[in-house]
């Protein structure tokens, strides 16, 4: 039952992040699933993309509606993206779930780093928007 | 091929290799990717994205799935939680000041990463 709670707990915490910050829900979900709920780095990754797949086509029905979908970059990059997801996925099975945890971990702390850094750029003077990276 | 396609071709191949190997969405490389290389708008950027996570995230579901390192019981509940938060997420953004909120959470990606590392 605790775990439950807890599980649902993680969905809102992450939806918020997603809804307020634009970041998506996997490198919420894998941590969380790693650190909190103890699963296999493996099937962490598996469950996160379990529940990015549907997430993802009702934002995508979202932002469709209001005209933000530029399908003609969407359909190559997506159909290039099943070949890239294919492959990462195969060498993801065959690492050993602690080298990939840890690859996970310096990932997420490349994403931190970035993600501190346009912060801080961004107080620095309103002039950062020609570059929104 | 013109050079715009042959980018996004590169741009996939590369978000969706990332998406697979580390069970994320991939958002977080094709955004930048596309404001950087294929002058997007910010706005477009996002939901342009967000269709290609549909393509690279199924792929990358039946791939972990088969070899059952999906727990689908454990989706459904985060699922169920995440579209209760993105409600949320809209009165939290409408509120609270977002550079301390990306701050914050800077430093909990760097300590579940350092968590992980070591």
């Amino acid at each position: 039952m605790l775990e439950i709670v807890a599980l649902i707990g993680l969905g809102i915490f992450a939806g918020a992040i997603a809804a307020s910050l634009g970041l998506g829900g996997g490198i919420i979900f894998v941590p969380a699933l790693v650190v909190f709920f103890g699963l296999d780095q493996h099937i962490a990754q598996g469950t996160s993309l379990a529940v990015i797949f549907p997430t993802a086509i009702v934002a995508t029905v979202a932002h469709s509606r209001m005209g933000n979908v530029r399908w003609r970059l969407a359909i190559p990059i997506g159909a290039a993206g099943i070949a890239g997801a294919v492959l990462g996925a195969q060498i993801a099975l065959r690492l050993d779930a602690n080298l990939l945890r840890r690859m996970f971990g310096v990932f997420l702390l490349l994403l931190a780093v970035r993600m501190a850094w346009r912060t801080w750029r961004i107080n620095d003077g309103p002039e950062s928007e020609s570059d929104p990276s | 091929m013109n050079t715009a396609l042959v980018k996004a071709i590169a741009l996939g191949a590369i978000a969706g290799t990332v998406a697979g190997l580390f069970g994320v969405g991939g958002g977080v490389i094709v955004v930048p990717g596309l404001v950087l290389w294929l002058a997007v708008s910010q706005r477009e950027a996002s939901g342009t994205s967000t269709a290609t996570i549909v393509a690279s995230s199924a792929a990358a579901m039946v791939a972990f799935g088969i070899v059952g390192n999906v727990d689908w019981s454990s989706a459904g509940l985060i699922l169920i939680g995440s579209v209760i938060g993105a409600w949320g997420g809209a009165w939290i953004a409408e509120r609270i000041n977002e550079r301390v909120l990306a701050l914050t959470f800077a430093v909990v990606l760097a300590v579940a990463g350092i968590r992980m590392v070591v």
